[in-house]
């Protein structure tokens, strides 16, 4: 599993482009809203989120053919899933760490941990949620378009809706509101909690769907016939 | 064709040519164009003279020379001339066949092989 | 002289490429050129173009470095078995009613028009596609080769050594020295730092069809590999494949070409697919 994991980073690291729109695009984000920074810090985790997810996404996709074909050989499909993952999460954990050093730099905020904390459930979300749309949706582009309505409803719901729930990263919202505003712990615990079942769910999905997907069907080897003489 | 026959038999004419006594590229290449196979080029002879070498059958030798760089003699190893032996007397086989075939399609009607 | 420099060094280049070790490529140059001086000629003149000669010296060192053994290979045990294999994709009924047995030490080639469902073949041998009815009994120990993304253009051959390699537990040292030996067999020496998209399609299936031989498998499934090789290199990879034989491997190469019909063991001729 570390091979693939080790295999998935230099793979990514290849993708120029993609890397640097993933390290680009939360900034933008940022950037847009500075002035309302509750809004800013929310656009960049969102923006942060939506980039790993992309990421994910084109990095499954990318990979399904390799995967398949290492499946056949052998490889365990839990070690191939969970590998790639392990990689995109290196990736996104760096980012969000100096991204985290930035807001610090550059706002005034009456929690800053918990912007530490929720750059990260975003990235540790993203992750299995582009795995999981990958599956959903095995093409490139309407894979992106998918995750990008998605990230569009999270910016454009309002939290307090109840419909804003099943949205994937509204732990964010919750945990961004702990980090800005003087409100109670309560909203610390839901984020927390709504973090803890999205995560869940999607690195179950994920997992399972691929481990259908590449697991290669079960063919009984042929039986050992008795002895034969010599070659015919 | 021509070409091609040669290189299938290319090989057993080097053996046969060193067979009777060892030889250097140079001299191979002059023997074989007076043998009446024309100019046989570098290309063609030295990869089977390679080969003939990595196959055990040929061993070299390097011997300076009166006149410029030092020379790489080719000579038979003792597989080497059992093989040409080999070789030139299933060559005779196939010669007689085809003999026997070509040669009655002519009208000359000739022994078939023994 | 120069001249004949840089021919020799084109000839050093090409055999190192070809999977020749360095140091017996500039032995067999240098030795080149002498036999050239002796002759007193330029090695051009001598030999031809240097790309050329160098490919076919290449080849002869490479085709003569096993020993061919002189026996019957011993026709082993089963490896697969297909029986009345049917694949009906909604209403295209691609295969039907297939029936092979392949033994370890035999080659099987599957032939076909395009369209006729040999690589829906291949992928029920490989697991990757379930047969609609019939049996399907395989070895474990498994060789793959698919037609299309078997490589992925962003890795390193040396990083496809070590995935692959991994699968099978083998260290990365392991894996590399493998996978390069494998290589060389086919002619070829993989350079460090070079991404399989940008190696030429011939060099990619080269690549592909060594990831397929990393784990010693008993039975080696290839899909067209040689899509994009040249006329030497088709030559190679049949000797590979002969060679796979008598090493005790059962070989099924899916193909639209066949050369030499009578070297193969087994042929596998698929109609066209019907809309039923």
């Amino acid at each position: 599993m570390l091979t693939v994991a080790v295999t998935g980073l230099r793979e990514l690291s290849r993708r120029r482009v993609a890397l640097l729109c993933v390290l680009v695009l939360p900034l933008v984000f940022y950037l847009v809203r500075i002035d309302v920074h509750w809004q800013a810090i929310r656009f960049l985790a969102l923006g942060l989120g939506w980039a790993i997810a992309t990421l994910a996404l084109f990095s499954h996709v990318g990979a399904r053919r390799l995967d398949q074909r290492l499946a056949v050989v052998g490889a365990s499909p839990t070690a191939l899933f969970f590998g790639r993952q392990l990689a995109l999460v290196a990736t996104g954990v760096p980012v969000a760490g100096m991204y985290f050093i930035l807001v610090a730099a550059t706002q005034d905020v009456p929690r800053l941990p918990a912007v530490g904390l929720l750059l990260t459930t975003t990235v540790l979300i993203a992750a299995p949620l582009g795995a999981v749309v990958s599956l959903v949706v095995p093409r490139e582009l309407e894979g992106a378009l998918a995750l990008l309505s998605v990230m569009a409803l999270q910016l454009l719901v309002d939290p307090d809706d109840t419909a804003a729930r099943i949205l994937p990263l509204w732990s964010t919202r919750e945990l961004s509101a702990y980090a800005i505003e003087a409100v109670g712990s309560d909203h610390l615990q839901r984020g927390l909690v709504h973090f803890g079942l999205v995560l869940a769910m999607c690195v179950l999905t994920g997992w399972s769907a691929s481990t259908v997907r590449l697991a290669p069907v079960k063919l009984p080897a042929p039986p050992v016939e008795a002895d034969r003489t010599s070659a015919s | 064709m021509r070409r091609q026959w040669l290189h299938g038999f290319l090989d057993l004419c080097l053996l046969s040519l060193l067979a009777e006594h060892r030889d250097y590229g140079v001299g191979l290449a002059e023997r074989l164009s007076a043998a009446g196979f024309g100019e046989v080029p570098g290309g063609t002879l030295y990869p089977s003279l390679l080969r003939l070498e990595q196959q055990g059958l040929v061993l070299t030798t390097r011997e300076p020379s009166a006149s410029g760089p030092p020379r790489k003699y080719y000579e038979l190893t003792a597989h080497g001339r059992a093989t040409q032996a080999e070789r030139a007397q299933a060559w005779g086989h196939f010669r007689a066949a085809v003999d026997a075939v070509t040669l009655s399609a002519q009208g000359v009607v000739v022994e078939g092989p023994s | 002289m120069t001249s004949a420099h840089v021919w020799g060094a084109q000839v050093r280049d090409v055999l190192v490429a070809s999977g020749v070790e360095p140091r017996e490529a500039r032995r067999l140059t240098d030795e080149f050129l002498a036999e050239a001086q002796t002759a007193g000629q330029d090695p051009a003149g001598l030999y031809g173009p240097a790309v050329s000669y160098a490919s076919t010296i290449a080849r002869t060192i490479r085709t003569t470095a096993t020993r061919t053994s002189p026996l019957d290979p011993v026709r082993g045990r089963v490896v697969l078995r297909l029986s009345q294999v049917t694949k009906r994709y909604r209403r295209r009924l691609v295969l039907r009613g297939v029936d092979l047995t392949l033994r370890a030490g035999e080659v099987a080639a599957v032939v076909g028009a395009n369209g006729s469902g040999k690589s829906t073949l291949l992928g029920i041998c490989a697991g990757v596609v379930r047969a609609t009815s019939g049996t399907v009994e395989r070895t474990p120990r498994l060789g793959y080769a698919p037609q299309e993304h078997g490589v992925s253009p962003l890795l390193t051959a040396a990083e496809h050594f070590d995935l692959f390699g991994a699968v099978q537990g083998m260290s990365r040292r392991r894996s590399r020295s493998v996978g390069g030996q494998l290589s060389r067999q086919l002619g070829w020496a993989p350079r460090p730092g070079v991404i399989a998209g940008h190696l030429s399609g011939g060099t990619q299936q080269k690549l592909n069809v060594v990831l397929s031989q990393m784990n010693r498998p008993d039975l080696i499934l290839l899909d067209e590999p040689y899509q994009g090789f040249d006329q030497d290199a088709y030559v190679d990879f049949w000797e590979q494949v002969f060679k796979w034989r008598e090493a005790g491997a059962g070989v099924l190469v899916v193909t639209h070409l066949l050369h030499d019909v009578e070297r193969v063991d087994h042929v596998l001729e698929l109609p066209r697919a019907e809309e039923s």
